[in-house]
Parts: structure tokens; C-alpha cells; sequence
């Protein structure tokens, strides 16, 4: 079975690589992750931005030398990070969320032969594979130590000690949506090497346009991920690969 | 940039499609609310609702369409005629009539109000119910207990606290090694710390030497029959001593945000050995009836964890959610400037065998219902199932 895929694989590679315009690569990348909400007036609670990966395997083709339309899909993790601080210091969650995203862009192109820089915009839809949620909570049921009458007491944990956790994020599906549309927007260099290898690294934003919730709710405080990715990555040109340089 | 107008189309086309996100709502704490007119009394409470209730996973009633129908007939009210006060009031009484919180207890600031009863959904559902029967008098427990089934030597009291609240106990020694210890409501640890001396105390001290003296311990009856509940510190302070290892038999969880399903994780509920503790591993009974409430029950259901634990009685009350300030763990009880408290769990309990059983009661292992006529004649028949269960 395996061997039929990876001969279909080289099939359909060789076949594309007949166009001169086509090309794929493998990318990756940091980003951080922006939860755009609220917490209404939740006393000493805030969210945070938290990093995380990307990995892709981008595909474009060319229509002309500064024009291409780029598909990327990829695996990417928009995480991010509900914390208590002051007396509450110390109850937090950090929450990784990752999805399988495809984005699809129109990418522009300027410059030279070997260096350019590009624009890249579109539109992406995603869909939200698994969380995992790690964090301290206070336990209601976990009393501290005494705390003798003349002491003062700094943060809440010492009067429900914390209970830590790192575990699987259960979705529920009264609440949660899995799918995710939204925008991006991004700019880099590009080199190309020897018309087989365009090595480029990228700066692309995210923009969630799809509350994380469903409506489920009057009054609902809706939540969108703003994320930012910093990446590199080469493109691969298959046709030169396998039939050797062509002249431009 | 000879292709500029393509570029310009393009960013055009995102500027427009970024318009899409909804605005973020902005949601008031609801103490900071002015009653100015009925509009704002019922928003700022149905907002503290959506809010702050811990139990929308599993409550029935659909409070989007409780905004929906009440939000306009608040909005006909006048807050300073106390015809529409009283009518707002039947409102309120309705809005919540099916919310599962059995703690769940509203009390208005308004002076039209002052002779109405607080508004608690639990309790209008409990005495419609067919088993309803009032709580069993304190002179049961207080006189004919002692009286018909202790040794001689048994000790009560009571100690008033404040100029509300009334704790009574009773403990002694059935047939010399069975211990019994009835207590109306859950204040052990305080009372027992005070530097004075009180009724209370002195039950408890009295319980807590034999439990720790008697050699042969056959068995040990906590009844928290009438028990309303009270102090969570009490858990670890009473049954902390009859453990000697942790006693896992619950998972509690809170809000995590202002959503109505945003939930923490489930964290263990459980019982703490104290310094000094005696692990007992003769059968330890609980007595509880419809009128054992709140810690009441999350001591039942601590006991009933024990492989030498048992429960005999009566379905409980239902209302098993932990209770503190709403700061704690973001959610829970709230006010408003209309309202004087919204009474309300904290937190979520969920037994170990994974049921909640809010609103529902815990069930006992060893059914023996209420029975007026015995219990008028000073005959109990729930203390003697447990006796029985014993021997």
C-alpha cells in the first residue's frame, strides 16, 4: 500500500512539474497567538498572547513573473493564556489549540531575478483539531495550612491550595466552533537559487473572522484569534527539479 | 509598483472583510447598577445571571427566552408603584422557578418588599412535592434521642450565635460502642476554637474523646438529619479525623469566564486526614433526611465514599454546590442595587461516580422514610435502621 502511494505521489509531482509555473515547498514557523475578547469585569483576570508553531507545505502557481495564486495548507497552533494576577497570582491556563488551517492567497511579487519581495493576501479556513489545557486552579476542598491569627496572607492559594492540571480540552459542542475563517495578510523576501530553490522568510498576520463559540447566548462575548507568524521556508520548483534548469 | 491598482483592490477587499467581527458587548458588574426603573433592575440582574451562574451546563431553563418574555413586561413595570413592585416580584418568581441551584435564594432591598418571603425555587418545589413532610423538630433530637436511645452520660447544648443563628448538639454512646453525634448545622470548627466555653463545644469534645478513647468502636452515627449545612472547613475538621488516608469522593468545578458554559476543569473534591486522626474501620453511618442541606450532604457523600461508609434515611435536599464570594472563583452569588443578594452556589459538585445531583438529592443506601406518627411517639426509625445496620 505504501509503496502504490509513494508512486502515485512521484506520478502526480512529475505531471505538475510538466507546468513551468508550479512550484511547492515546506515551511514553518513561530507565531503568537492573540485571544481579541473580553472579561467583562472579571476582578484581576486577564487574557494573553502565547507562542506557537506552524508547519506547512505551501503551494503556488505562477501565472506570471509577479503574479500567483498560493495555497498553504498547514498545521498551526493558536494559543493562548487566561491568568489571575495580584492576590489570585498563580491560577492561570494555557491553552494550545491546534488546527489544521488552508489558506489561500494571491501572492505579488516585485524585484530582481534572484532577490524579490512579495505581498501576500487572502483568506483562510481552519479547523480546530484538539486543545490541551495545562494549568493551577485554586481547590476549593484544599485547605493550606493554618494560618496562625498575626500572619498576613499574600495570595489566594493559601487558603484553597492550587490544584494543577494538564489535560485534554473536551469540547463541547453546545459552545464550541471548530471552524474558523478569516483573513491574512503577509510580506517577505524571496531568493531564488540556481531556478530549482526559492528560499523565503515571511511575516503573515491571521485574522479570525469566526467567534470561537457558536451563538448560543444573549449578551455573548465573542472570541476571535488574532495571530502572528514569523517563517521560513524554500519553494520548489518541480519541473526543473526533475527535468533539469529551464532558461527564463 | 506598476500593478499598484491591484494592490489597492486588494486591501480594499481585507479592509472591508475585517468589518465582519462582532463588537465585544460590554458587560457591568452588576453591583454597579442603577435602579433607576425597572428596565435597568431586571437588566443588570439578568446579566449577573448569564453571568455568574455556575450550573447553565445542566440547568433546563432556557434563560435567552426568560430575556425574550420578560425583558419588556420589566420594561411596562413602574419601580415606584408597589402594585408593579409586587408584580415585578411575581416575575422574579417565575424567572427562576426551574433553576436547579437548590441553594438559590433571592432577597430584594426594595421596602415595598420587606414583608415578602425570599424567592428559593428549591424549597416552592419541595413542599409541592407529594413526599413533603417539615423538618423533624430539634426537641427529637435535643430530648427524646438522648432520652429513648443513649447511655446515660450523653451530653447536648446549644450555643446562640449572633442573634439569628442557634447551633445544637447532641452525642453519647449506644449500648457503649456505637458513637452518636447530631449537630443542626455546620459551625464545629469555629465553635470548637473559641476561647469560651459553649454548649456546642463541649458535644463536640465529648465526641471527639471517645471516638479517639473508646476501644472497641462498633460503629459511629453522624446524624445531620434538619442539617442545613454550613462551614466547608468542618469536612476535614470532623471527618479528617476518623481517616488516615485522603479521601477522594467528589470533583467540583467554578466559572472561567462570562460565558455561560465556560468552565474550569473538574478538580477533586476530597477529605484531608487531620493530625492525630483515628482511622475507624467499623461501619460509620450518616442520618440524613430531605431537610439535610448543602455540607450536610457533602459530608454524606464524603462517608458514603468510604468502604465502611453507609447512608440511611431519606433522599437529601439537592443543593450540594459549594458556596463562597463571588471574587473567588468568578462566578457565583452577586447583588444588585435592587436586589439584596442573589444566593448562589459558587461551584459545581460532581459525586465520584460521575452523577450530579443538583437539584435531585442523594440517595441513600438504606431507605427509611419520615414517619410522623412514630417520631410522635419518640420512636425513630431511621435512628434504628442505622443502629441495626450496625449490629
Amino acid at each position: 500500500m505504501k509503496r502504490k502511494l509513494c508512486l502515485f505521489v512521484a506520478l502526480f509531482l512529475c505531471a505538475y512539474g510538466a507546468y513551468a509555473q508550479f512550484e511547492v515547498g515546506i515551511s514553518g514557523g513561530y507565531n503568537r497567538n492573540y485571544l481579541h475578547t473580553s472579561t467583562g469585569y472579571r476582578a484581576f483576570t486577564k487574557y494573553e498572547d502565547l507562542g506557537g508553531f506552524v508547519v506547512g507545505i505551501p503551494i503556488q502557481y505562477h501565472f506570471n513573473d509577479w503574479f500567483a495564486i498560493e495555497a498553504d495548507p498547514s498545521y498551526i497552533q493558536k494559543n493562548y493564556e487566561q491568568s489571575r494576577d495580584h492576590f489570585f497570582e498563580g491560577i492561570y491556563q494555557k491553552n494550545t489549540n491546534s488546527y489544521i488551517q488552508l489558506p489561500l492567497m494571491a501572492h505579488f511579487s516585485f524585484g530582481g531575478s534572484k532577490l524579490r519581495g512579495f505581498f501576500n493576501a487572502g483568506g483562510y479556513a481552519a479547523y480546530w483539531m484538539s486543545g490541551r489545557i495545562k494549568g493551577a486552579m485554586a481547590n476549593v476542598f484544599d485547605d493550606g495550612p493554618e494560618i496562625p491569627d498575626n500572619e498576613q496572607v499574600y495570595d489566594y492559594l493559601q487558603f484553597n491550595q492550587a490544584y494543577k492540571y494538564d489535560e485534554k480540552y473536551t469540547f463541547d459542542s453546545r459552545r464550541d466552533r471548530r471552524i474558523e475563517l478569516g483573513l491574512l495578510a503577509g510580506a517577505g523576501i524571496e531568493y531564488r537559487l540556481q531556478q530549482k530553490y526559492r528560499f523565503f522568510v515571511e511575516a503573515r498576520y491571521y485574522y479570525g473572522l469566526s467567534d470561537q463559540q457558536k451563538n448560543y447566548m444573549i449578551n455573548q462575548i465573542p472570541r476571535y484569534n488574532d495571530t502572528y507568524v514569523l517563517q521560513a521556508g524554500c519553494m520548489f520548483n518541480i519541473r526543473n527539479i526533475f527535468h533539469g534548469s529551464s532558461a527564463e | 509598483m506598476k500593478h499598484l491598482n491591484v494592490y489597492i483592490i486588494a486591501l480594499i477587499a481585507v479592509c472591508v472583510s475585517a468589518s465582519c467581527r462582532k463588537d465585544l458587548p460590554e458587560i457591568n458588574d452588576p453591583a454597579n447598577t442603577i435602579s433607576g426603573n425597572f428596565s435597568e433592575v431586571f437588566d443588570s440582574y439578568w446579566n449577573g445571571m448569564n453571568n455568574n451562574y455556575v450550573f447553565w451546563d445542566i440547568d433546563t431553563t432556557d434563560w435567552d427566552r426568560v430575556y425574550k418574555q420578560y425583558k419588556p413586561l420589566f420594561a411596562k413595570l413602574n419601580l415606584n408603584d408597589s402594585t408593579d413592585v409586587r408584580k415585578g416580584y411575581t416575575y422574579f418568581k417565575e424567572m427562576t422557578a426551574g433553576l436547579v441551584d437548590s441553594h438559590y435564594d433571592l432577597t430584594f432591598k426594595d421596602a415595598w418588599l420587606a414583608d415578602s418571603f425570599s424567592i428559593n425555587p428549591a424549597y416552592q418545589r419541595k413542599v409541592a412535592s407529594p413526599d413533603y413532610h417539615d423538618p423533624i423538630s430539634i426537641f427529637h433530637f435535643y430530648n427524646d434521642v438522648p432520652r429513648g436511645y443513649l447511655d446515660a452520660g450523653a451530653v447536648r447544648g446549644f450555643t446562640n450565635v449572633g442573634t439569628t443563628a442557634q447551633y445544637v448538639a447532641v452525642s453519647g454512646t449506644i449500648n457503649q460502642d456505637i458513637l452518636y453525634f447530631f449537630f443542626s448545622g455546620f459551625n464545629l470548627k469555629t465553635l470548637y476554637n473559641t476561647d469560651t466555653a459553649n454548649g456546642v463545644k463541649t458535644v463536640e469534645q465529648y465526641f471527639f474523646d471517645k471516638l479517639k478513647n473508646t476501644a472497641n468502636i462498633k460503629g459511629v452515627i453522624i446524624d445531620v438529619r434538619g442539617n442545613g449545612g454550613g462551614d466547608l472547613a468542618d469536612l476535614n475538621f470532623l471527618l479528617g479525623r476518623m481517616i488516615d488516608k485522603q479521601l477522594d469522593f467528589g470533583y467540583t468545578r467554578s466559572k472561567q469566564g462570562n460565558g455561560r458554559l465556560d468552565y474550569s476543569p473538574w478538580a477533586p473534591a476530597f477529605v484531608t486526614p487531620q493530625a492525630g486522626a483515628r482511622n475507624i474501620t467499623a461501619p460509620i453511618v450518616m442520618l440524613a433526611d430531605a431537610w439535610s442541606v448543602s455540607m450536610a450532604e457533602m459530608t454524606t457523600m464524603a462517608v458514603k465514599s468510604l468502604p465502611n461508609g453507609h447512608f440511611v434515611g431519606e433522599r437529601t435536599w439537592g443543593a450540594n454546590g459549594p458556596l463562597t464570594s463571588n471574587i473567588y472563583y468568578n462566578g457565583g452569588q452577586f447583588s444588585t442595587d435592587y436586589i439584596n443578594l442573589v444566593y448562589t452556589s459558587s461551584l459545581m459538585l460532581k459525586y465520584r461516580d460521575g452523577k450530579i445531583y443538583e437539584g435531585v438529592g442523594f440517595p441513600p443506601d438504606v431507605e427509611v422514610k419520615y414517619d410522623a406518627a412514630s417520631l410522635e411517639t419518640g420512636r425513630d426509625k431511621q435512628l434504628e435502621a442505622a443502629i441495626g445496620l450496625i449490629r
